[in-house]
């Protein structure tokens, strides 16, 4: 019950804060200099549309008429928005941006994903041992190198490495998620090539978070150390293994308050690494859509990119109630 | 409690003749050469932001005879595409880099720890209000929300950059501020001011606040490293337009007009202000462990 | 009354504290926190370790176990265990064993002894598991008819998370796990703090009644007086990583031959009576660090300073009948 309500809170919460976002894209480009829904009608009329077909031509694109007094096309823009309706792209003349997004989040999500889940392994383990093994050289190492690779910044990352491994050492492909000979499906030598080639921007993603879960679950593994209860543990001749569950399961609890930071961190990005790496992914897109200036490509991408740490949130919030009791079971 | 084996630290005479914090410094940073190497290099490019612009001329010399050369006596580092020194580049695009860095520091601390203090101070709903404000920025994937704000906001002038990038970056720190407030307002000294009567501002300037200082400075010092990732992020990507010199314009141009990740000769373009990034942030990173000792006593033992 | 069968099974353990030395790495030095320590804990009685914070009487339990946490480490000595030996000969899985089948510590009631994320059920499977036994099942019936015994609703608190226990009601679980797999020496760290005072008699009067059904060594860590006199047929009053006397409750307590235990019991303010005539010990605790290497260790605090207690360390002198005091006032008598 108490998790339900949690989760429905949660929800209401990730909703509002999807509203806001999208409210502040509309009134973004609203206010732009120059007022580009403006100029794109003027564009359309010069081009020798009708003023009802430029308004019709208009509409489709960003979801209002340029104009209707500003609250009517806020409110026509948002219920367009609930009928997952994202307008048009401007520099793909008339593809849906919805269908864009679509077609590019998977590459985004799937390298986020594997680099999380990478940096998550690596990080935690390295932690476990930086903390255990806190007064040796081994530990010390450890933390150094946590402390380096954390400090230094995603395009660094990217770029040293696709320096190192394509150019200096070509080991790895450059550029393009797979081999474009290939037939794109599920056939072996396709799935192959798609992995082959993302193992850099995978690994720019790992080693660029690597160092804050490691410095994290270092801490937080000393933290628990010093607790009572593995104190207990041990002066009752509990087993090491059992014990270091204790240790392990309360450790990685407070990691799940990170995960909200990280995941912000990795989305953020992915508009560097899918530059370098060139993928079609959603931060790539965001960055094209700028410099096209697509400006309802860019409303679109960044809203899908905001949703999608939004939602990841709330799993993650969703799944972190369910394992600790105290929240679980709070009255 | 088991704490009790320890042997209790005599507080007392500590505090009763306490030397000066310049000298607890230096006594800390020169503990360990690591330290000291690290203040060096903050120090080394702190005069290089100051002075550097003044010790080359306005305009650049280009050398159509030297177009991406390779490091040499003349050109240290090497050229860029119009045969402009590296070094040249380097040095005086460190002004606008660390000077919009330190802004965006300035910024983030101003906004993260009045937030931090009023929220932790006066709960109730302004706490609720501002938290849910907080959850959001943090939430928010903060470099495409500085992308994104780019498409109208002039990124031009160093305060402007670090404005935004402060308005953006505050949510950490303001949290961090918010739970050391609530830990503080139960002690004693700030329960006695409630008491006197003392009014608001005073125990949350006068008797909260210094006894975060050292925590607001270690994050001031974050904040700069994170502020000068995010401005050489932005320029590398090009989405702002290029008003002047600096590392990240480099690194842009040596990517996508000098082909450096395919072809050899724009190398030295390229490296050089990725090195330069690397170096701030190991210099950073060495330093911010004497910061660590000075302000956490208690991570000594560890 | 009893469901739970408490009749004593192993037998009688008496434990034997010989020359034992113990130190503490610290950022100021390596400091005793316990210095020559020799005492001997009988079987079948209640001891009580009386001190003010660090004096060494949590070091010394925690040394009993072989259980120092670093940065403390043991320098020198042994501890003798009847039946089992050397217990800081142990490592690894024999001194694992030996924990559970010997000794049952109780945290005291504000810290947090259990595993938060695990009830209290699961928990006590955890230790079974851990000392081989195959019938869980039995393990928690024998753990809530203890629990029942010492006033918990047993299946409420076996279902229980930690955060939803009272610490109070945290102690005596703790009671529950030291005595489920029937060890024979309890040690109970400040077992009446942060009680009020109506739980504090309940849990005392409950620890005294287990202690004689079982047939228990016990060992009562505080700093209150009371509780040792209530509790206690033995006492041994620590200062400073020193026992400085020792010896039967009521003989040490209407006759204490340390200036220190004098200054202990003297400032007990009574509820009959004037309140000025109870007197606080002058100076302050002990600090490690600045304890004097040589000498007695008590002389900056006490009333009857002679000069060769800047110079020469006290020996123990019998006292009590059968205890020992540490003092050259004593000596010299």
């Amino acid at each position: 019950m108490q998790l339900l309500r949690r989760l429905i809170s949660r929800l209401v919460g990730g909703a509002i804060m999807v509203l806001v976002v999208a409210s502040f894209t509309f009134f973004l480009v609203r206010l732009m200099p120059g007022n580009p829904v403006a100029a794109e009608y003027n564009t359309l009329i010069m081009r020798g549309m009708t003023p009802t077909q430029a308004q019709n031509e208009v509409r489709v694109m960003y979801g209002y008429i340029p104009h209707e007094p500003l609250v009517d096309q806020y409110f026509h823009y948002l219920w367009q928005l609930l009928h997952f309706n994202l307008g048009q792209s401007i520099s793909y003349e008339g593809v849906s941006v919805l269908h864009i997004v679509l077609s590019d989040a998977p590459w985004t999500i799937v390298l986020v994903f594997l680099g999380l889940i990478t940096s998550f392994l690596l990080g935690v383990t390295a932690g476990v041992i930086a903390a255990v093994k806190r007064s040796t050289g081994l530990g010390n190492a450890l933390t150094v190198s946590g402390s380096l690779l954390h400090g230094i910044p995603q395009f660094v990352v990217a770029l040293l490495l696709a320096f190192l491994f394509t150019t200096l050492w070509p080991i790895f492909p450059f550029g393009a998620p797979y081999n474009a000979n290939l037939t794109v499906g599920f056939n072996f030598p396709f799935l192959g090539s798609v992995a082959y080639h993302a193992v850099l921007p995978v690994a720019a993603y790992a080693i660029s978070s690597y160092g804050g879960w490691l410095l994290t679950m270092k801490s937080s593994v000393i933290s628990v150390l010093g607790d009572d209860f593995v104190l207990a543990a041990e002066i009752r001749g509990v087993k090491p293994r059992i014990r270091f569950g204790y240790i392990a399961r309360n450790a990685i609890l407070p990691l799940f308050t990170v995960f909200a930071l990280s995941l912000g961190f990795m989305f953020g990005g992915s508009l560097f690494i899918e530059n370098i790496f060139d993928y079609n992914g959603l931060g790539n897109l965001l960055v094209t859509s700028i410099s096209n200036r697509d400006y309802p490509l860019m409303s679109g991408a960044f809203l899908f990119i905001t949703m999608a740490v939004i939602l990841s949130n709330i799993i993650a919030d969703f799944l972190y109630s369910v394992v600790d009791p105290r929240i679980r079971r709070s009255t | 409690m088991i704490a009790e084996q320890l042997p209790q630290p005599t507080t007392s005479a500590a505090t009763l003749r306490r030397p000066s914090f310049l000298s607890i410094a230096w006594r800390v940073i020169s503990a360990r050469p690591s330290r000291m190497l690290g203040l060096a290099i903050i120090v080394f490019f702190a005069l290089m932001a100051i002075v550097g612009p003044f010790l080359y001329p306005h305009n650049l010399p280009i050398n159509p005879n030297a177009i991406y050369a390779p490091p040499s006596l003349r050109y240290p580092l090497g050229t860029d595409f119009e045969g402009t020194s590296n070094l040249a580049l380097i040095v005086t695009g460190a002004r606008y880099v660390l000077f919009a860095a330190l802004m965006a520091a300035l910024f983030t601390v101003f906004f993260g720890t009045s937030i931090g203090l009023v929220s932790g101070y006066f709960l109730g709903p302004t706490d609720t209000i501002l938290m849910r404000i907080t959850d959001f920025i943090l939430t928010i994937p903060g470099f495409p929300l500085l992308v994104v704000l780019s498409t109208v906001w002039n990124f031009g002038q160093p305060i402007a950059m670090g404005f935004v990038l402060g308005i953006t970056g505050w949510g950490g720190l303001a949290r961090a501020v918010r739970s050391q407030t609530l830990s503080l307002r139960e002690r004693g000294f700030v329960e006695a001011a409630r008491g006197l009567g003392l009014p608001w501002w005073h125990i949350v300037f006068q008797e909260i606040l210094p006894n975060i200082g050292p925590y607001i400075a270690m994050n001031l010092l974050v904040s700069i490293t994170g502020g000068i990732y995010a401005e050489v992020g932005l320029f590398y990507l090009g989405v702002v337009p290029f008003h002047v010199n600096n590392w990240g314009v480099m690194l842009n141009l040596a990517v996508f007009t000098g082909g450096a990740l395919q072809s050899p000769q724009a190398l030295p373009y390229l490296l050089s202000p990725l090195v330069c990034i690397l170096l701030l942030t190991l210099g950073v990173v060495l330093f911010l462990d004497a910061m660590d000792e000075m302000f956490n006593p208690r991570l000594r033992e560890g | 009354m009893s469901l739970y069968d408490l009749a004593p099974t192993a037998e009688d353990a008496g434990i034997h504290i010989q020359n034992l030395t113990v130190s503490y790495d610290t950022d100021r030095g390596r400091f005793n926190a316990l210095k020559n320590v020799t005492l001997d804990i009988r079987p079948r009685h209640i001891t009580g370790f009386i001190g003010e914070s660090g004096s060494g009487k949590t070091t010394l339990a925690m040394a009993m176990m072989n259980a120092i946490q670093p940065p403390g480490r043991i320098d020198g000595g042994a501890i003798l265990l009847d039946g089992a030996g050397d217990v800081l000969q142990l490592r690894g899985e024999p001194l694992r064993r030996l924990r559970g089948r010997y000794f049952g510590f109780v945290f005291q009631a504000s810290s947090n002894s259990l595993n938060p994320l695990k009830r209290v059920g699961a928990q006590l499977m955890d230790l079974g598991r851990s000392h081989g036994i195959s019938d869980l099942r039995g393990l928690l019936r024998e753990a809530k008819a203890l629990a029942e015994r010492i006033g918990l609703d047993g299946d409420r608190v076996l279902t229980s998370y930690q955060h939803e226990l009272s610490g109070g009601m945290r102690q005596r679980v703790g009671l529950v796990f030291a005595l489920v797999l029937k060890a024979r020496i309890l040690i109970l760290d400040e077992p009446t703090t942060a009680l009020d005072m109506l739980t504090q008699q309940a849990v005392l009067e409950i620890v005294r009644s287990i202690h004689q059904e079982q047939g228990l060594t016990t060992i009562v860590i505080t700093h209150d007086m009371g509780v040792v006199a209530e509790m206690a047929d033995r006492v041994v009053v620590m200062y400073a990583g020193r026992v400085v006397e020792e010896g039967p409750t009521f003989s040490l307590l209407t006759n204490p031959q340390h200036p220190y235990t004098q200054g202990l019991i003297r400032a007990i303010p009574r509820i009959t009576g004037n309140l000025d005539d109870a007197k606080p010990l002058p100076g302050s605790p002990p600090d490690l660090a600045t304890i004097p290497t040589k000498g007695c260790v008590f002389r900056e605090r006490c009333y009857a300073r002679t000069s060769v207690c800047d110079t020469v360390d006290p020996v123990p002198t019998s006292a009590h009948g059968d205890g020992l005091v540490m003092c050259h006032g004593v000596d010299a008598s």
